[in-house]
């Protein structure tokens, strides 16, 4: 049974409007890394909110561990964003420490519980700062530990690392493989970027757009095991798989 | 951390110790040259007021206006008039302004609500605190009530409007994390509305204090046995510039003083902002 499984899910967003996904259907297995990758306008948004049970999709259903969680949120799905969205009003430590307070736990058993990995995320000493004094890559390492600290089961990420320079997002993306392998997370990362899909994911889902349906499912299986985004890279097979997404998106080769 | 770390976090450097200092001594420029200003204007003001320049039974002297000051202070009558304005201001401040506040950020929970009283907010916002006035010394006496009626309604719709939009205006992608966490929207109330829309409640609280006081020195004129209006309102009935020229230096340390309380409060709740 899959961890997380997307069951023919359909959305408009009114009776008569466009359709906006067309039944797509996935799955990802436990840690396992799935990649949705497709141009803009291939809903991807709005999958992630309906995967997120922040939307009701039109028809479909979204299963976790096999019970279906459609349009609630769980605790067991975590949830990232391109935008950090930090509260600038709280220290870095209580915005850490929010989705425990959210979810129930005293404040200061959760303050206690985000300090304890600000070490490993190597943001200590910048507790009880506010995010206003931090930098773009140090506040995306916030939002996930503010994620990955409610101990998801699942770990839905929306081009989380988009708005990062090249060097950075390499890094970031590097420590992310790390982390979910060591923890044992699955993740759901969705994006429009190729190179990320390739060197990131154990699958890769292909949408095309208007509507966005599932065009086709492509294991990557590197030669590399390094979490090094650099290194996976640079593995022989990545210009294959690259060139397999870049004609299912359905785009002609580039007249020269 | 690697290199690529360091370079990430030099991004965000503080400002050099240099600059602050350079800062630092363009404030303290600022404030000198602004206590010279006023000290020399007063000092000009009592100088051609003595060598007859000034038209004292017109203009008064710092040292008249300082003379009633000090008699009244004496006398007890200043402790009455300042404390009586204070206490309309200070009630009528609490029950408008934050009441405003609380009520603008509440609509949040309806827009229906929202919309639906908004062109009754608008009535209400376009009445003249003046023209509205004598009706309350009707409703509520003489007395401190009708003045902190007064006040309050002086300050109510603009704290209501101003924090509804500000309470409208929260980052929709924050109430989704709070809604993923599993949050209700009680938790999202308090955890994004009320924190995002403090921005917006304090510039509301800020102008309200100056709401606030005309509000009281106009419910005084109209009605009043105590009060610095009370007190501007008698002198200026007996031709006193000097008790009226002591009544607005009461008025501007009154407004003052609220206004560095208000300060305070925007220093506690926004510090995050610096």
């Amino acid at each position: 049974m899959s961890v997380l499984d997307i069951a023919g899910i359909s959305k408009r967003y009114t009776e008569d409007g466009p359709q906006v996904l067309k039944d797509v259907s996935f799955r990802a297995e436990k840690n396992e890394f799935v990649t949705i990758v497709g141009p803009s306008g291939c809903g991807k948004s709005t999958l992630f909110n309906i995967v997120a049970g922040l939307l009701p999709p039109s028809r479909g259903e979204v299963r976790l561990d096999g019970e279906v969680v459609t349009g609630t949120t769980t605790p067991h799905i975590g949830y990232v964003l391109q935008k950090d969205l930090l509260f600038p009003w709280l220290t870095v430590l209580d915005n850490v420490g929010l989705g425990l307070e959210i979810q129930g736990m005293r404040r200061r058993e959760a303050r206690e519980r985000a300090r304890s990995i600000f070490a490993a995320y190597n943001l200590e000493g910048y507790e009880d700062k506010y995010p206003s004094a931090l930098s773009g890559g140090m506040r995306q390492r916030a939002a996930l530990m503010r994620t990955l600290v409610t101990d998801p089961d699942v770990i839905l990420m929306d081009e989380a690392y988009k708005a990062l320079d090249y060097p950075l997002k390499i890094q970031l993306e590097s420590e992310l493989l790390e982390t979910v392998r060591e923890r044992g997370k699955t993740v759901v990362f969705v994006t429009h970027d190729i190179e990320e899909a390739v060197t990131l994911s154990d699958r890769v889902y292909v949408l095309k757009a208007r509507p966005g349906e599932v065009v086709n499912e492509i294991p990557i299986s590197l030669t590399t095991d390094s979490t090094r985004i650099d290194q996976r890279r640079l593995a022989s097979e990545f210009n294959d798989y690259y060139e397999a997404i870049w004609t299912s998106i359905g785009r002609a080769p580039l007249a020269a | 951390m690697t290199a690529l770390d360091v370079a990430d976090d030099l991004a965000v450097a503080a400002p050099s110790t240099a600059a602050r200092r350079r800062a630092m001594s363009y404030r303290t420029l600022l404030i000198a040259l602004q206590a010279g200003i006023a000290v020399a204007l007063v000092a000009a003001w009592e100088i051609g007021a003595s060598t007859g320049a000034v038209n004292t039974f017109l203009f008064s002297s710092p040292s008249r206006v300082g003379q009633v000051i000090v008699e009244r202070w004496q006398s007890g009558d200043l402790v009455l008039d300042v404390g009586t304005t204070a206490l309309e201001v200070a009630l009528g401040f609490v029950i408008g302004a934050v009441g405003g506040s609380v009520i603008g950020l509440l609509l949040w929970y309806s827009k229906f609500v929202a919309d639906l009283s908004a062109p009754f907010i608008a009535a209400i916002g376009s009445i003249p605190v003046l023209a509205i006035a004598p009706m309350t010394i009707i409703w509520f006496g003489t007395g401190l009530e009708s003045k902190i009626v007064i006040v309050a309604f002086s300050c109510v719709v603009v704290s209501l409007t101003t924090s509804y939009r500000g309470a409208r205006m929260a980052d929709q992608d924050l109430l989704n994390l709070v809604r993923s966490f599993g949050g209700n929207r009680g938790t999202a109330f308090r955890r994004v509305v009320v924190p995002a829309s403090m921005t917006w409640v304090v510039q509301a609280l800020k102008l309200n204090v100056g709401f606030a006081i005309v509000g009281a020195i106009v419910g005084e004129y109209i009605s009043s046995n105590a009060g610095i209006g009370h007190m501007i309102l008698l002198g200026s009935s007996n031709f006193s510039v000097n008790i009226v020229l002591a009544g607005l230096a009461l008025v501007m340390v009154t407004v003052l003083v609220f206004t560095l309380i208000v300060s305070g409060i925007e220093h506690i709740v926004l510090r995050w902002e610096k």
